[in-house]
């Protein structure tokens, strides 16, 4: 895989307050990255850096094969347009600045809007637009230029629940030819699109890796056995010889390095005279493990 | 300057679609009519109130037809001018402020052809603005008054357009330094406070952009000491251009101001 955009030692310092604390990771080409952590955590901050807009106090963002701002499309958190212009006209603007020729400017601009879904608005004027329709705009703007990469600041957050669908298959459609950073803080989004997570927590970039790797790392394996009683769950945890806590009717058993297996844990229940109502591995969601990674200390 | 016809497009587009080359120029005109009529029709408008004496006289002053140009261009000064940069002191600093801004800094565009596109459209504008106020102004001045030469009076027009420059290059620049308020503040400072400053001490200088336009209509008279004028024509482009040159990189330096 190469590498598109490096990012070392990023920081960002407000008067005495330190927004962005020394961030380091890369992205890889055509991969999706979700941006995740708390309010206030330094994601916009870190998003305007990168696009270069606000400038480092240190640290630095270097792409790989060429100026950053000719590379990027940017989608902000509430993008605010020119209301006086149309959908088209906005679109073949944002197209032309970033050095698409005239002519081409305008097929390219009513395709991608066509492909946000706006196709029927195309030269209806952006003060008559709705919240959803600005944001299909406002992604619209920032690929009709077709960068190499997609930078995107909360893109569902601020939509309804059919809005949030439609974007996010939007943006789907994109992950094959685009590599795309993107915030968030709900966590669904990011389970569903995602190769690398970037935790963010006070300015600091407390873990990073695949969603697998984060989740082995996060995860407290256990196997839960559910008994109809929570005398039988006593029971059983005293003396069934595996290292269990009784919780309610609900018996937890810690898995450790694979130890024990679900086999031998099976055997063990088999010879149980309880009744058992259910029995699972638990792994934790993202937000179990957001929760967790937000309160590390 | 990367973008330039692209943002000079966007930015025509813009303030034809919020109407201002009509109302802006609507009120130039209107300004522009008022004093040769109101001169022209002061007794009767005394008369019609009905508060005159039994007997009174009045001795109207002889008005000759630069005086009523002189006039109009007093009424320029003051509301056209606070019109026109009203309008305008946000060009660069609510874009900012609303966020609007920001989809076209993140673009590899530059800030020297974003700040001229504005610049351009805002001069003409103002030049839209003045020809109609220009032309009101005349028109009823030669119908009742008399007529005007050609000549001194497109001199005095482009004097005054040169001085309009130097007023829009200094709002943009304040647009572009400071927040809407602040830009202002400072804008109508320098413009307003300025006039009055030179109209109060300005005895002792003859070089200053603030006393172009009395040289126009001095150009008319024909009382015009040529050097002064050349010398505060020339110092009133430096002074723009300079300004202009500030404003882009201010306007670059505050990019990040925009809200994201």
């Amino acid at each position: 895989m190469t590498i598109l955009l490096q990012v070392t030692g990023l920081t960002k310092q407000f008067a005495e307050k330190v927004v962005v604390d020394g961030i380091e990771f890369s992205l890889e080409k055509n991969t999706s990255t979700a941006l995740i952590g708390p309010n206030g955590a330094g994601k916009t901050t870190t998003l305007s850096m990168l696009t270069g807009l606000l400038k480092p106090t240190s640290g630095s963002v270097k792409m790989l094969d060429g100026d950053v701002r000719a590379n990027i499309g940017f989608l902000p958190q509430y993008p605010q347009f020119h209301p006086w212009l149309s959908a088209l006209e906005f679109t073949e603007m944002a197209a032309k600045l970033n050095g698409v020729p005239a002519k081409k400017a305008k097929v390219e601009a009513q395709k991608t809007l066509e492909f946000v879904g706006l196709g029927n608005d195309l030269n209806k004027k952006i003060s008559t637009f709705s919240g959803g329709m600005r944001q299909r705009l406002g992604i619209s703007q920032a690929i009709v230029h077709k960068p190499k990469l997609l930078l995107l600041d909360e893109p569902v957050s601020a939509l309804d629940p059919v809005g949030r669908r439609e974007v996010l298959d939007l943006l789907k459609g994109l992950q094959q030819e685009t590599t795309i950073l993107y915030s968030t803080h709900i966590l669904n989004d990011a389970e569903e699109m995602t190769d690398q997570l970037l935790f963010l927590r006070d300015g600091k970039l407390v873990e990073q890796g695949t969603l697998r790797e984060v989740r082995q790392r996060f995860d407290e394996q256990n196997y839960v056995v559910e008994f109809s009683t929570e005398k039988e769950a006593k029971l059983f945890a005293s003396q069934s010889g595996l290292i269990g806590e009784a919780k309610g009717s609900h018996v937890y058993i810690e898995i450790i390095d694979e130890k024990p297996s679900m086999q031998e844990l099976l055997q063990h229940l088999s010879s149980c005279p309880y009744k058992i109502r259910k029995v699972e591995r638990q792994t934790a969601s993202l937000e179990e493990i957001f929760m967790k990674v937000a309160r590390k200390i | 300057m990367r973008g330039f016809n692209v943002l000079l497009q966007k930015e025509f587009r813009e303030a034809w679609r919020s109407w201002k080359f009509l109302w802006i120029p609507l009120v130039f005109a209107l300004l522009g009519m008022t004093d040769p009529l109101t001169n022209y029709y002061m007794m009767d408008i005394l008369n019609a109130v009905g508060n005159v004496p039994e007997g009174f006289e009045m001795l109207m002053p002889e008005l000759m037809p630069v005086d009523l140009l002189q006039a109009s261009i007093g009424q320029f000064q003051t509301i056209g001018l606070l019109v026109l940069m009203a309008t305008f002191v946000g060009a660069i600093s609510k874009e900012r402020a609303s966020g609007m801004a920001t989809l076209l800094y993140i673009r590899p565009i530059s800030f020297g052809a974003y700040f001229m596109s504005k610049f351009i459209v805002m001069s003409a504008v103002g030049f839209v603005s003045i020809l109609a106020g220009f032309a009101a102004s005349i028109y009823y001045t030669v119908v009742l008054y008399g007529t005007l030469e050609i000549g001194p009076l497109v001199a005095s027009f482009f004097t005054y357009f040169s001085w309009l420059l130097f007023v829009i290059a200094v709002t943009l620049m304040m647009s572009a330094t400071f927040k809407t308020v602040v830009a202002t503040t400072c804008a109508f400072a320098v413009i307003f406070i300025g006039q009055i400053l030179d109209s109060l001490v300005g005895a002792f200088w003859t070089i200053s952009p603030w006393k172009l336009p009395l040289y126009g209509v001095q150009l008319m008279r024909g009382t015009m000491e040529m050097s002064d004028y050349w010398w505060s024509l020339s110092l009133t482009l430096v002074v723009s251009i300079i300004c202009m040159s500030i404003g882009i990189l201010t306007m670059k330096k505050n990019a990040s101001m925009t809200k994201i």
